[in-house]
């Protein structure tokens, strides 16, 4: 009995090691990317393999491009409250609100005008064949059909 | 007399029997129900299953043969799970990290502060 509890034990820790070690080994390169300063453009650089003067070009071109996000991310929100404004009060379509839908459609023409410009320099600082694999990645991300709207 | 007195008790039961009749039918297939009570009731108890699992391991387990097989599985078994559930949490986790960079870039996905 003594004999056959040591194996039945030894059974159990050897599952337990084996599972932790792989478990460990194949998560090691998800728990480094997520330790990195900017975790998503790690991932970018992991995804795309990049090179470190790839990555530093394209690092440079993302912190050129957040300040442009969040100037367009005010106007947006401005405008949104400017039109939320506008439907409460009015009874109907007014010139007022057809103003402000106009200004609201421009201003997304705009957002995605900017966005494309910015994967578009991404992309060619990248090699040729992982550009064309970003740029039809993120088009489907950031251009479907179903924007914005949570699949099925 | 005392020896006596036994036999004619028994006597005086056997007459009595003799003579008793019931008009009471039996169930449908009494006689062997009566058998089968009389069976379970002699038939040995079945070990408990802990006792049956302790037999097995103390007899059982530890012939090398087994062992090794036993050793072997569960060894499988940790490096199959681990591998499964650690290339799920790694795919999960670059999923997240791409949706991230997307939000990140585009003014109506990016987290308002």
């Amino acid at each position: 009995m003594k004999r056959g509890g040591f194996i039945l034990v030894l059974g159990l820790l050897v599952a337990a090691a084996a599972y932790a070690c792989v478990y460990l080994a194949c998560t090691s390169s998800a728990r480094s990317l997520q330790r990195s300063d900017k975790p998503e453009l790690a991932w970018l650089k992991a995804e795309f393999n990049l090179s470190d003067a790839e990555f530093k070009r394209v690092s440079d071109l993302h912190v050129a491009y957040l300040p442009q996000c969040r100037e367009m991310c005010q106007q947006i929100d401005a405008q949104n409250v400017q039109l939320k404004k506008l439907l409460a009060e009015a009874p109907n379509v007014t010139p007022q609100i057809d103003a402000a839908l106009a200004e609201s459609a421009r201003l997304r023409t705009e957002c995605q005008r900017m966005m494309l410009r910015h994967f578009f320099q991404v992309s060619q600082t990248m090699p040729p064949e992982q550009g064309r694999r970003y740029l039809a990645w993120v088009k489907e991300k950031a251009f479907l059909p179903d924007y914005g709207m949570p699949k099925e | 007399m005392k020896t006596n007195e036994p036999s004619n008790h028994d006597e005086a039961l056997r007459k009595v029997l003799k003579e008793w009749r019931t008009d009471a039918s039996l169930p449908p297939r009494f006689q062997e129900g009566v058998w089968r009570r009389i069976a379970r009731v002699q038939a040995p108890a079945a070990p408990p299953v802990w006792a049956v699992i302790a037999h097995w391991i103390g007899t059982v387990l530890p012939r090398p043969a087994l062992a090794a097989t036993y050793l072997a599985t569960l060894l499988a078994i940790g490096v199959t799970v681990g591998w499964a559930q650690g290339h799920q949490q790694t795919a999960r986790v670059k999923d997240e990290l791409s949706q991230r960079y997307v939000r990140v870039l585009d003014p109506y996905l990016a987290p308002r502060q």
